[in-house]
């Protein structure tokens, strides 16, 4: 990675009815006879619409052209879609990711890998939060998350995996509640399509950015998103996409949720409800104010325990991707999630 | 690489065109001058579409390096700041 990479961030269009252009080499946002933005594209690695937006000849031949991708949300955060730039001309990953679909050891691996990761994350997130407020009951959580990640690596048929993997998760967000700690916000259990409070809302809406960025990784990478293997082939849905945010879901989404929310960023009045399918969102505030704070978190670093050396999220992504790449080639013996204590 | 573009052009169209070039590669701080940062490449690309564009003999167009060590060290007081480039939000 040079420095320039460091400097490239994603353009959120929350403006509805927005006309994106391309002048000389800048990509524009006007609405309403306005400018709204105007930034060269080499600053631009990702572009994300919510909600309706014209997208002119010349700037889709450009994001095209420059391999960035765009995703459509809709103005709530729901993923409709994106716009795919080519997939890189590399075949040998895309042959091995297809290989290791019909070779179950080194797909049971992979999908060991994605689930250790996920339960280990919410495993430290519980601790941490359990270390910080002694006076939360979060031992049975813990207990039950440790009883599904021990059996994991011993566990051979994928199916009984989900099922760890459902056990843990059912764990987590069993006590989830526990981890908010402001008046006005409860979290009773998950719930999508549509999320009927803030917190799931919140959740959903991150869910969606983060999937955004994993494609996009994989995409550069090689891979073909749409065949995973914790996620079963469906038509229209980038299955290895949804496995590789697993480890990520609790390292950035539910951590961004809990730091917006605890830290007082959003408050009750930053949300709708829908009144006839009750759909909880955001109000056009509040959504500036989630996705700047998504964005910090995916720029932030920590240090990598697997490469030790510095990265931010945004890096992360792809970095996964790679070691899931060498692993599928057979360079590396495992593929090793990203855990962090 | 972080680039001060300094530029000094008689003629208003030419003017013109140069500093719309200069836009798509970095932020414009004051008149006739920009901050870039670019990859060799995009350094090249920007510095073959400028050449292209002035006259040499009454045109010119200066680049100043900074390294990473003097990029920090920038004062501005007043004026253009540098922009947010790791989000951008409409």
């Amino acid at each position: 990675m040079n420095d320039q990479e460091e400097d490239m961030g994603t353009v959120y269009i929350t403006q509805e009815d927005a006309y994106i252009g391309k002048t000389d080499e800048r990509l524009t946002v006007r609405a309403e006879r306005k400018s709204l933005l105007d930034v060269p594209f080499i600053k631009v690695d990702g572009v994300v619409v919510l909600g309706r937006a014209t997208v002119s000849p010349a700037a889709l031949n450009e994001l095209l052209e420059r391999q960035i991708p765009m995703s459509f949300m809709t103005s709530t955060g729901r993923y409709l879609g994106r716009l795919e730039p080519e997939l890189t001309k590399n075949i040998f990953v895309r042959s091995a990711q297809w290989q290791a679909a019909g070779k179950p050891e080194k797909a049971v691996h992979i999908i060991r890998g994605f689930i250790r990761g996920k339960l280990k994350n919410y495993r430290s997130a519980l601790l941490r939060a359990q270390r910080d407020y002694p006076e939360l009951q979060l031992q049975t959580a813990l207990s039950r998350l440790e009883q599904a990640i021990v059996p994991i690596d011993k566990t051979p048929e994928i199916d009984a995996l989900r099922g760890l993997e459902g056990t843990g998760s059912a764990a987590y967000f069993g006590c989830f509640n526990q981890l908010i700690r402001v008046e006005g916000f409860h979290f009773a259990t998950r719930c999508r399509r549509p999320p009927t409070d803030p917190v799931n809302s919140l959740l959903s809406f991150g869910y969606s950015l983060l999937r955004h960025d994993v494609q996009g990784a994989l995409n550069i990478v090689g891979f073909d998103p749409y065949l995973g293997y914790l996620h079963v082939q469906r038509y229209g849905r980038a299955s290895l996409a949804l496995d590789l945010m697993e480890e990520f879901r609790p390292l950035v989404v539910d951590a961004v949720v809990l730091s917006v929310l605890n830290k007082r960023f959003l408050k009750p009045t930053d949300f709708t409800a829908e009144p006839l399918s009750q759909a909880v969102s955001l109000t056009p505030e509040g959504r500036r104010t989630f996705l700047r704070l998504y964005e910090q978190k995916k720029q932030s670093a920590f240090k990598h325990p697997v490469l030790g050396r510095k990265c931010t999220y945004q890096e992360a992504f792809e970095i996964q991707a790679r070691l899931l790449s060498k692993y599928l080639l057979g360079q590396t013996q495992q593929y090793p999630p990203l855990v962090l204590k | 690489m972080y680039v001060v573009v300094s530029y000094d052009i008689p003629q208003d169209k030419r003017r013109t065109k140069i500093h719309k070039v200069l836009k798509s590669y970095g932020q414009w701080m004051q008149f006739s001058l920009f901050e870039c940062n670019l990859s060799d490449a995009e350094y090249a690309k920007l510095r073959a579409r400028l050449a292209r564009l002035i006259k040499p003999d009454q045109d010119s167009i200066r680049f100043y390096f900074l390294c990473a060590c003097c990029q920090g060290k920038v004062e501005r007081i007043g004026g253009e700041m540098p922009r947010d480039e790791s989000i951008f939000l409409v």
